[in-house]
């Protein structure tokens, strides 16, 4: 360690601190100016985040396809980030905000509360949390009622298992997730009583690994009929199950969160179909009419948002009165004779239930 | 032994300026073609990818030094838990302690420190935050007391004990956030927030850096003064050079001073989780750092174990990925191309400053020596 080097090391360095400290005092002063409007006849500008990639074909795929939907049929100008951690949250809120931004899909409860703050900051933005609980002016949950075609789901699995045990594989317990097991259960029972549900939460939605080793596990104990709700991982449980049926044991898949029939074909029952792109047109319609904000959105099967859909390719192995049972169900529920389980968490709803609103 | 060695090495010094001054000039110049040419390569490959890297580029520039609120809200604010976890890592490394837990050290201190925020409405309003940041370094300084108790203790190599338990601080917080710190009304996995007293305020109104920035600095400084000027300093430097030497020929009691460093890294790690907490999310979150305690490596590495360069160099990489955040919302790349192109771009200048330093003969570069070839 001789002097000449660490001498001028510490030179350098001793100055490069002091040029940022320097730096930073004067930006510091001039921090906070102006924040950038946007002229009447320019087009709207939406932005999208998510927590996962947009290559799930399932949950963020969804909201991504939704961005793209409002671009082609509203015009607006998007934008989408991939973000990790709450600080990121923040950020990207900020970002979008300054660059005057008119509302951001939040696509995931976790950014609730990064989402009250950037709203504080931000008035004349709006903020669209998927599946968020809180909720201010221009802070805005939307709830999907996917329990609606998870009930659906779960009459498919109960007429189609010959074990009489079926299985759940779901990423993090978190209500909106815990509503679609609790409806797909009491969609089992309302068929067969005396069938059997198995329920793991792996605690992430992308760890492929970990939904894969859930559903072999539930598999080896003698289910049959598998569902997900999960994001990136439920490729793991598609695999799990093609693997299992190439082994010569008969197994199904159901998919969920996004049509999911192409994942899998030959081993995939149907989709508890999540259509995003639908409830988000819904939202930018009602900011186009100036109706957006104050009140959580529920978007469900009544605005065509989710639904069952038994996978074409695999049709003609549906027995044709199951069918007749799913269509019978999707009508009870459409007319609001039967309200499909589930697990309360928006704010306004916790306490209070508010079936379709919007 | 010192002054011996500053006599020759300003003997040189004076006999070499204009030479040395030459090829300072030449290894700036090597360094900055080596960086243009990573640049162009990286370049290359978003162009494969179908993206312009021209806008690339620009969105990465402006998205980290665009404006001033770039700088502060997103640059500063990115750099604060590198450059702590940074810090945390230089000073093991210059001590010899391969500590590859600052990840784990950070969430252990964000965890312990925000259930000091949320737990203590008791304490009077002025504690409630150095008590959080206290409690957030002895978190840290606890979860290194593991595996710098197996070191010492048993010779157990950190390198596996840090890292492991990285995973064991990460998975328990994600059970704090379900079970004994879930938010009060117990739906969603997060804790509450933490009291306005207990967080750490803005620097200034309107920007999002906070004071963790100054307190990162303050810290630097010191670790920079005690290595530099300190007893200590100069026997933990030379215990990292040569342990052996520093116990037989420098009477130096090797275990405790190796033990000593480890808990100060590890508590230097926590505070960066207990700043988070306190500066940037007000809550505890299972996903809280996207891996600061292993690009703290980086960091360090980049800086030359040096902590005032450690400022510098987190706030590089702060930039890098707060700049990466606009190349996905300005040009729509996808993050996984971010991510590689980021990688890209840590590794060169790894590369670079290692290539740099190995030329011989040259003021600016110097052979290198054991860890802690820094001042």
């Amino acid at each position: 360690m001789s002097e000449p080097r660490s001498r001028l090391v510490r030179r350098v360095t001793t100055r490069g601190a002091a040029v940022v400290t320097a730096t930073i005092l004067w930006l510091g002063a001039c921090a906070g100016e102006g924040e950038a409007g946007r002229e009447a006849d320019e087009p709207a500008q939406f932005a999208l985040l998510t927590s996962g990639p947009v290559s799930d074909a399932g949950w963020y795929a969804g909201g991504y396809e939704g961005l793209l939907l409002l671009r082609d049929s509203i015009g607006a100008q998007v934008s989408h980030q991939q973000t990790r951690t709450p600080a990121e949250f923040d950020e990207a809120f900020r970002a979008y905000g300054n660059s005057g931004y008119d509302i951001v899909f939040a696509h995931g409860f976790e950014y609730q509360d990064a989402a009250i703050r950037a709203g504080d900051l931000f008035p004349d933005m709006y903020v669209v949390v998927s599946s968020g609980g809180r909720v201010a002016d221009n802070v805005v949950p939307v709830t999907f009622t996917l329990e609606q075609a998870s009930y659906l789901a779960g009459i498919a699995a109960a007429g189609m298992t010959r074990t009489g045990l079926v299985g759940m594989v779901g990423g993090v317990a978190i209500p909106p997730a815990l509503g679609t097991f609790r409806a797909f259960e009491a969609g089992v029972a309302s068929v067969r009583p005396d069938v059997r549900v198995l329920e793991t939460f792996i605690g992430s939605w992308d760890d492929v690994s970990a939904a894969k080793e859930a559903a072999v596990a539930q598999l080896r104990q003698g289910a049959d009929v598998l569902v997900h709700n999960t994001d990136a991982a439920s490729f793991g449980v598609f695999q799990a199950v093609r693997e299992a049926t190439t082994a010569g044991d008969s197994a199904w898949v159901i998919g969920m969160n996004g049509n999911q029939n192409d994942v899998a074909p030959e081993v995939t029952l149907g989709s508890a179909d999540l259509r995003l792109p639908a409830a988000f047109l819904e939202v930018a319609e009602l900011w186009q009419a100036g109706e957006l904000g104050g009140r959580p959105v529920y978007s469900g099967m009544e605005k065509g948002t989710v639904d069952y859909v038994p996978n074409p390719a695999v049709l003609d192995r549906y027995p044709p009165e199951l069918l007749a049972r799913i269509d019978e169900a999707r009508r009870t529920i459409l007319s609001g004779a039967l309200n499909v389980p589930r697990v309360p968490y928006v704010e306004d709803e916790i306490g209070v239930q508010d079936g379709t609103g919007g | 032994m010192k002054g011996w060695k500053r006599k020759r090495g300003q003997a040189m010094l004076e006999r070499r300026l204009p030479v040395g001054v030459l090829r300072w000039v030449g290894a700036t110049g090597l360094a900055a073609g080596a960086l243009g040419l990573t640049l162009l390569a990286a370049g290359v490959v978003l162009a494969l990818g179908g993206y312009s890297p021209l806008r690339a580029g620009t969105a990465l520039v402006s998205g980290a030094l665009g404006s001033p609120d770039a700088f502060l809200s997103v640059t500063l604010v990115r750099a604060v838990p590198l450059v702590l976890t940074g810090l945390a890592v230089s000073l093991a490394f210059r001590a010899g302690v391969w500590n590859i837990g600052a990840e784990g050290q950070l969430y252990a201190g964000a965890l312990l420190g925000a259930a000091v925020g949320l737990v203590s409405p008791g304490l009077p309003a002025p504690l409630h935050l150095p008590v959080l940041l206290l409690a957030a370094g002895l978190g840290g300084a606890l979860w290194a007391a593991v595996p710098a108790l197996l070191k010492t203790k048993l010779g157990v190599g950190e390198v596996v004990t840090t890292l492991v338990l990285n995973f064991v601080a990460l998975n328990l917080t994600s059970w704090a956030v379900r079970g004994p710190l879930q938010e009060n009304r117990g739906i969603f996995p997060q804790s509450d927030q933490v009291a306005e007293a207990a967080r750490l305020a803005p620097l200034w109104e309107g920007t999002r850096l906070h004071w963790g920035f100054p307190v990162a600095v303050a810290v630097a400084v010191l670790l920079w003064w005690v290595l530099k000027y300190t007893p200590v300093g100069f026997r933990l430097r030379a215990v990292g050079a040569a342990p052996n030497a520093a116990r037989v020929a420098g009477r130096i009691r090797v275990k405790p001073l190796t033990l000593g460093t480890f808990l100060v890294s590890g508590m230097v790690a926590g505070l960066a989780g207990g700043v988070e907490v306190a500066g940037v999310t007000y809550a505890l979150y299972e996903g809280l750092s996207p891996g600061h305690g292993y690009t703290a490596i980086a960091v360090a590495l980049l800086a030359r174990l040096n902590p005032l360069g450690v400022i510098i160099s987190g706030t590089l990489f702060g930039g890098l990925e707060g700049g990466a955040g606009a190349m996905q919302r300005d040009v729509g790349i996808p993050a996984a191309w971010v991510r590689v192109i980021q990688a890209f771009v840590i590794l060169s200048a790894l590369a670079i400053e290692r290539w740099v330093r190995a030329r011989p003969h040259s003021v600016f570069v110097h052979p290198p020596s054991a860890p802690g070839g820094a001042p």
